[in-house]
């Protein structure tokens, strides 16, 4: 991962506004990965998007991380049928004529 | 511009204490919260009509003057002075959500202005926004990669449609999404595709089906025809006796796969055989005599 990508911790919980303890917790319970740079910890930005979702979860529906872990495998099973729907309607278009 | 009577978004009486409100507040939010309702745009305005509830009952100075004011809330001027005079205007802290769109309604900024709470979101201090953007293709187009200019947000983005390219697929452009602050990397791009069927060629992935009218003759003595298809005209040798709904696969010539370049699905060939029409007399006496042979 090159270093552009990466954002320091304590510069992500500055600006987002969350505590260094929460970020840690997401990391336990495998909701995001950190790496690791000359003894400093990093979230990969691509991550950024996912993990703007769980503060959200977190603050707007006070969800704790056990709920927002939850959430997450849920969320990501409906994006599966999401996407398997997908295919599956435009299987269906086949049949219809004016879609 | 309607009144919004925020005590009914959220489902409290008008004496409802801070708690009820709070507590209504969360209970419908966690219904209808933009990332537990992804791509519906239903929920979406729900979960914005909540916050903008929220934010009027939840501030004691502003419930106060959608109280006083209700449905007069085109003579608050005067209240909204006041407030001013007194410097003690509150800062919201929102979300921005994916998808753009007005945070508030006319209502809600007719009465307390633009600037009371707005674009104060969370990911605007440092991330970008994300922008969705929709793209409508007919199915040549998709057929081909090519490129497009599209204005997202005012702003022209040249992208590259990649041949073959799914109905309802998103694609991600990173780093054309709004402005990060702060030395945060900007939001993302996502485009959906919406690909419009084809009256004559049908797609299943990456198979074409097409339906070939075929005239009697060809189709009892063979021959050859010629197609219409995406990649141009292909010429077809018909088999004698080929019958009317028989399939016919060109390996090969249907649908080019998504970024794998030089692969392409098959095109299957119905025949649909035509008998015809105002025959002659001579023409019914030689079928006649064929139907006797």
């Amino acid at each position: 991962m090159e270093n552009d990508q990466l954002i320091a911790i304590d510069t992500f919980c500055t600006y987002y506004e969350v505590e260094y303890s929460f970020v840690e917790s997401l990391q336990n319970s495998d909701l995001i990965e950190l790496v690791e740079v000359n003894e400093s910890r990093f979230l990969q930005i691509p991550q950024l998007r996912k993990i703007e979702r769980l503060i959200r979860l977190h603050r707007d529906l006070d969800i704790n991380i056990a709920g927002i872990e939850a959430v997450d495998n849920l969320l990501n099973r409906v994006d599966n049928l999401s996407r398997e729907i997908l295919t599956l309607k435009n299987r269906l278009r086949f049949y219809e004529r004016d879609l | 511009m309607p009144f919004v009577d925020y005590y009914q978004i959220l489902g409290v009486d008008k004496s409802a204490d801070e708690k009820a409100i709070k507590n209504a507040y969360r209970k419908l939010a966690r219904k209808f919260h933009p990332d537990l309702n992804p791509d519906d745009k239903e929920a979406e305005q729900k979960f914005k009509e909540l916050n903008e509830a929220n934010e009027v009952l939840s501030d004691p100075e502003k419930r106060k003057k959608y109280d006083q004011y209700g449905k007069d809330w085109q003579h608050s001027d005067e209240f909204e002075s006041a407030r001013r005079a007194r410097g003690n205007a509150n800062s919201y802290q929102g979300q921005q959500y994916s998808g753009g769109g007005d945070q508030f309604s006319d209502f809600f900024e007719s009465m307390f202005g633009s600037g009371s709470g707005f674009g104060g979101g969370r990911q605007a201090r440092f991330r970008g926004q994300d922008y969705q953007a929709e793209v409508n293709l007919n199915l040549q187009q998709a057929y081909e990669t090519h490129k497009q200019t599209l204005t997202v947000n005012g702003r022209n983005i040249r992208i590259t449609v990649p041949a073959g390219i799914e109905n309802g697929q998103t694609i991600k452009i990173p780093g054309h999404g709004g402005k990060g602050s702060n030395g945060g990397p900007d939001g993302d791009l996502y485009i959906t595709f919406q690909i419009r069927n084809d009256e004559k060629i049908r797609r299943t992935g990456n198979d074409l089906h097409i339906k070939a009218e075929l005239d009697l003759y060809t189709a009892v003595l063979g021959g050859e025809l010629i197609l219409d298809t995406l990649s141009g005209k292909v010429k077809l040798p018909v088999k004698p006796e080929t019958q009317n709904g028989s399939v016919v696969r060109l390996k090969g010539k249907g649908f080019p796969v998504y970024k794998k370049e030089g692969e392409f699905g098959d095109l299957y060939v119905t025949f649909d055989v035509k008998i015809p029409k105002n025959l002659t007399e001579r023409q019914k006496e030689l079928f006649l005599e064929l139907s006797k042979s």
